[in-house]
């Protein structure tokens, strides 16, 4: 059964086009990385994969169901179940501790607050920042408040994970280190991730790269699907 | 959600909400008050007339206002309508520290909120703040009670401490309150699409704001002027217009003239920036008539509270004008009014004073959003700062962007005012009566028989006078309003100062 | 430097004297080192010696400088495996690369270029893939992290020069045909 799918999403702001027919297929526990140009569409891929955006036209399915039809509050259900986010910025609350930011979204689905406290403090546990569990946003460095969103993306055990630009904001060194823990632990989980970017660098964690340009898929002989050599999985 | 998720996530907050929070309370506590003082003076017994035609009045009480039964629906009246202030007061607040919160409500989205939890949220904040308020007015309602329980030395009250609202009215306020409150939340959150990447506000039409203003002011007018000559077709008829059209009429007239004089605020700033951007030259003018173009309604909103207060202040001054002629009247002799008009004055000094607490509640509701909209545009008078621009040309275009269109807007309130009382009360008239005259001895005309031939019928010459156009009062009332946006952009200047400091720059 | 092939390319253009080739290469490869007329001679000599060009006709009697080079069919077949070539990504590859690159633009069409450029990318992108799996593995040791850091540091640079050439062809191509 195809796992997540986009089927010829166009999608634009107004009277430009952002995407203009793309297909897009993610396995089950592949990574993927979307890169291209500037303006190319990529975040705008990743929030129609996610249900945060709805396609002017085309079809996003997950698991062979439709989800770019479903009203916004089961879009916006999807969120703290099946997907995980993580953005370059802006997803923590600033007036809410980093253990209530990462029990959000559970919390949001109605678990209680002691359940939800222990869940989000284990996971903060294995991102390495649990001594942070009681400090604002505001008081932590980019890098400590990344992985407290990697943290509030996992802690619902998602099957897919979308980043954009997850490392932006950060440092080559904290970034790798983020990016690492992140691989590591999705991998246990056999998540998958939609990772968009425009550094080849972190383009490098993915299995597989799908580059866009100007709203498509950019097949034009630059290579898709070239598996790694040596097999990784 | 469970419930308790949904409280910890209201009350999260910076200190600008907790701000906002304690106004909301504070507001729904003043309102609660009003209200209940409305209702209580509402509730006071009239006792059963003893003849025909007769209008008993309560003496328990030291104020004529509440003594007369007509005085006291006025006063009713009154009370009610310095919830309206009150009420602007509560909706400028709650758009203090809007974009964090909004912001922060776009993360909730992001983090799975559905946007009905967010609604959820919003109303629960502003509801649960009407709430304690409420519950605060009725405290201080129920103090005040207990400590001017006092009768004077003729064993009368000046407060009706001895009666209380029907339960009913008394929950209707209780539960009402909050409701309103959370109700008007929802409303304002419907412009509003709160979205995961952000929030987005519904686009406000290009054109500038349409001269609807003047056809509710014409309405407002009509329907206030069309009651004296209402009453009397139904005279004619001998009957009594239906009880509730009277009431409909002053309502409904006085809050059509009312909107029509808040909504013509936003076409008269946006008019006033576009003259201002024909005709500026200086940079700090150009500033405040691109802005007022920009957001005519900003200005509106800001002075709704303070110009329904100039607007009552007029028309009282009016309703004291009319007293004025109508004691002038009786002195010339005959007609006009019955008792004294010494303390009708004196009510109209009363109601003088409820104008100026509603005046300095609504300069409290600007002040409030003047401050907001500087510290919400901090960042781009920083960096205006920091190009070059001297902060004491910012300063002068808020003072100009405030004070412009301010002018017009107050004379305009003051103006439909007067209008609204002159066509309400008219113009106060005496004679015109018939009086019968016997030309012929007693007993001539003691005898029906004869009496006819010797009778005359005189008409009593009709005499008015007209009420002065109040000037004096008229322009203080105006002066006061005008001073009291001074202040405010006083205040919002001292804001200005740390808020354009080079910090503010800083990204992150 | 693969200074045969490159003269080869040049060659492809047509007929040239030895002079003629020094000042070309100088010009098509402002940035590399001026090539020497000994080192053009001797190159011409091997390129000769191997059947790859023809001294296509002498103005008079006078050494290489006066006599024109002709390209053969066995030089053009060995030009063209040498573009379609694809450079293995160890860190020093940029200047090999920058000399493919000019001659790829020089003699090829742009279809041709274009897709040379793109199989040398992919080329570098799984190499990446391989030493930032190698780095993240947990048995790696600081050396390994820091010599995988310096490999992709210098395939990074190699990748953003190769796109952005990507898009200037694209760009030119668009401007000229259009």
């Amino acid at each position: 059964m195809t796992y997540l799918q986009a089927r010829g999403v166009v999608r634009s702001y107004g009277p430009t086009p952002a995407l203009r027919g793309v297909n897009l297929d993610v396995a089950e526990g592949e990574i993927v990385a979307v890169t291209g140009p500037s303006g190319c569409g990529k975040s705008t891929l990743l929030h129609c994969l996610a249900g945060i955006l709805r396609p002017d036209a085309g079809e996003v399915l997950w698991r062979g169901e439709r989800i770019d039809t479903w009203s916004e509050a089961a879009r916006s259900r999807l969120r703290r179940s099946t997907f995980g986010v993580l953005f370059q910025f802006g997803q923590l609350v600033a007036e809410l501790t980093a253990a209530e930011n990462v029990a959000l979204p559970l919390l949001l689905a109605g678990t209680g607050r002691r359940e939800a406290r222990t869940a989000a403090l284990g996971w903060l546990d294995r991102l390495g920042v649990a001594d942070l569990a009681d400090t604002r946003p505001g008081e932590m460095s980019g890098g400590q408040q990344q992985r407290c969103a990697t943290a509030r993306a996992l802690v619902t055990e998602p099957r897919v994970l979308f980043a954009d630009e997850p490392t932006g904001a950060l440092d080559t060194l904290t970034g790798e280190q983020v990016l690492t823990r992140l691989v590591r632990l999705v991998r246990e989980q056999g998540t998958s991730i939609v990772l968009v970017t425009h550094e080849p660098r972190i383009a490098a964690y993915a299995d597989r790269e799908v580059v866009l340009r100007d709203g498509v898929v950019d097949h034009d002989g630059l290579g898709l699907d070239v598996p790694l050599a040596g097999g990784h999985r | 959600m469970r419930p308790s998720t949904l409280l910890r996530l209201a009350v999260a907050g910076t200190a600008t909400d907790t701000v906002r929070v304690v106004l909301t309370a504070l507001s729904a506590a003043l309102a609660a008050l009003a209200g209940l003082a409305a209702l209580t003076v509402l509730a006071i017994p009239t006792p059963p007339p003893v003849d025909e035609g007769d209008v008993r009045w309560s003496d328990q009480y030291a104020s004529q206002l509440l003594v007369e039964p007509g005085l006291r629906g006025g006063t009713a009246f009154a009370l009610l309508l310095l919830t309206v202030p009150v009420l602007a007061l509560a909706g400028q607040c709650a758009r203090l520290g809007a974009p964090a919160r909004d912001r922060r409500l776009a993360a909730l989205r992001l983090a799975g909120a559905t946007p009905g939890q967010v609604t959820r949220l919003a109303v629960g904040e502003t509801g649960l703040a009407a709430l304690l308020g409420t519950a605060g007015g009725t405290a201080i309602y129920f103090g005040v009670r207990e400590a001017f329980d006092t009768p004077d030395g003729q064993g009368r009250l000046a407060l009706p401490t001895d009666v209380l609202p029907a339960p009913g009215a008394f929950a209707a306020v209780l539960l009402g309150l909050p409701v309103v409150a959370g109700l008007a939340t929802a409303l304002m959150l419907r412009r509003v699409t709160v979205g995961p990447l952000g929030v987005v506000r519904k686009q406000r039409r290009e054109r500038g704001p349409r001269p609807w203003a003047g056809v509710l002011i014409g309405l407002g007018l009509v329907a206030f002027a069309a009651i004296g000559p209402i009453d009397r077709w139904y005279a004619t008829r001998d009957t009594q217009p239906p009880e509730w059209l009277t009431p409909a009429l002053l309502t409904g007239g006085g809050l059509a003239a009312l909107v029509g004089v808040v909504v013509g605020t936003g076409w008269i700033s946006y008019v006033t920036g576009r003259l201002l951007r024909r005709w500026a030259r200086r940079p700090a003018t150009l500033l405040a008539a691109a802005r007022l173009t920009a957001d005519p309604w900003a200005g509106s909103r800001t002075f709704a509270a303070l110009l329904a207060a100039v607007l009552l202040g007029a028309g009282a001054a009016g309703l004291r004008a009319y007293f004025e002629a109508a004691g002038d009247l009786e002195r010339r002799g005959g007609g006009g009014l019955a008792g004294t008009d010494d303390f009708y004055l004196s009510t109209m000094d009363l109601v003088d004073l409820a104008v100026a607490v509603a005046m300095v509640v609504a300069a409290g509701g600007l002040v409030v959003a003047l401050v907001e909209g500087v510290t919400a545009r901090r960042r781009a008078y920083a960096a205006l700062v920091a190009t070059g621009v001297p902060a004491a040309t910012i300063g002068r275009s808020i003072a100009w962007q405030a004070l412009a269109p301010a002018v017009p807007a107050v004379a305009l309130a003051l103006t439909v005012g007067l209008l609204l009382a002159r066509g309400l009360f008219g113009t106060p008239t005496s004679g015109g009566g018939t009086v019968e005259f016997c030309d012929a001895a007693e007993q001539l005309c003691n005898d029906p028989a004869t009496r006819a031939q010797y009778t005359r019928v005189e008409v009593e010459p009709l005499v008015s006078r007209t009420p002065d156009v109040p000037l004096e009062h008229v322009a203080w009332l105006g002066a006061g309003a005008l001073a009291a946006v001074l202040v405010t952009v006083a205040v919002g200047l001292l804001f200005l100062r740390p808020g354009t400091a080079v910090e503010e720059l800083r990204a992150t | 430097m693969s200074t045969p092939h490159v003269l080869l390319g040049l060659l492809a253009a047509g007929a040239r004297h030895g002079y003629e080739l020094k000042r070309a290469h100088d010009e098509r490869l402002p940035r590399a080192r001026p090539l020497a007329f000994g080192q053009v001679y001797a190159t011409l000599g091997r390129l000769q010696r191997d059947g790859l060009v023809v001294a296509a006709g002498q103005e008079r009697e006078g050494g290489p400088d006066r006599t024109a080079y002709v390209l053969t069919d066995a030089g053009r077949a060995a030009l063209d495996r040498w573009l379609a070539e694809v450079e293995a990504p160890m860190p020093y590859v940029s200047s090999t690369l920058f000399a493919k690159v000019a001659v790829a633009l020089l003699v090829d069409d742009v279809a041709g270029a274009r897709s040379y450029l793109a199989a040398q990318r992919q080329a570098h992108t799984v190499r990446l893939r391989e030493l930032t799996a190698a780095k993240t593995a947990p048995s790696a040791s600081l050396d390994d992290v820091v010599a995988a850091d310096y490999a992709i540091a210098h395939l990074d640079a190699d990748l953003r020069w190769l796109h952005t050439t990507l898009d200037r062809v694209a760009d030119w191509h668009r401007e000229v045909h259009s």
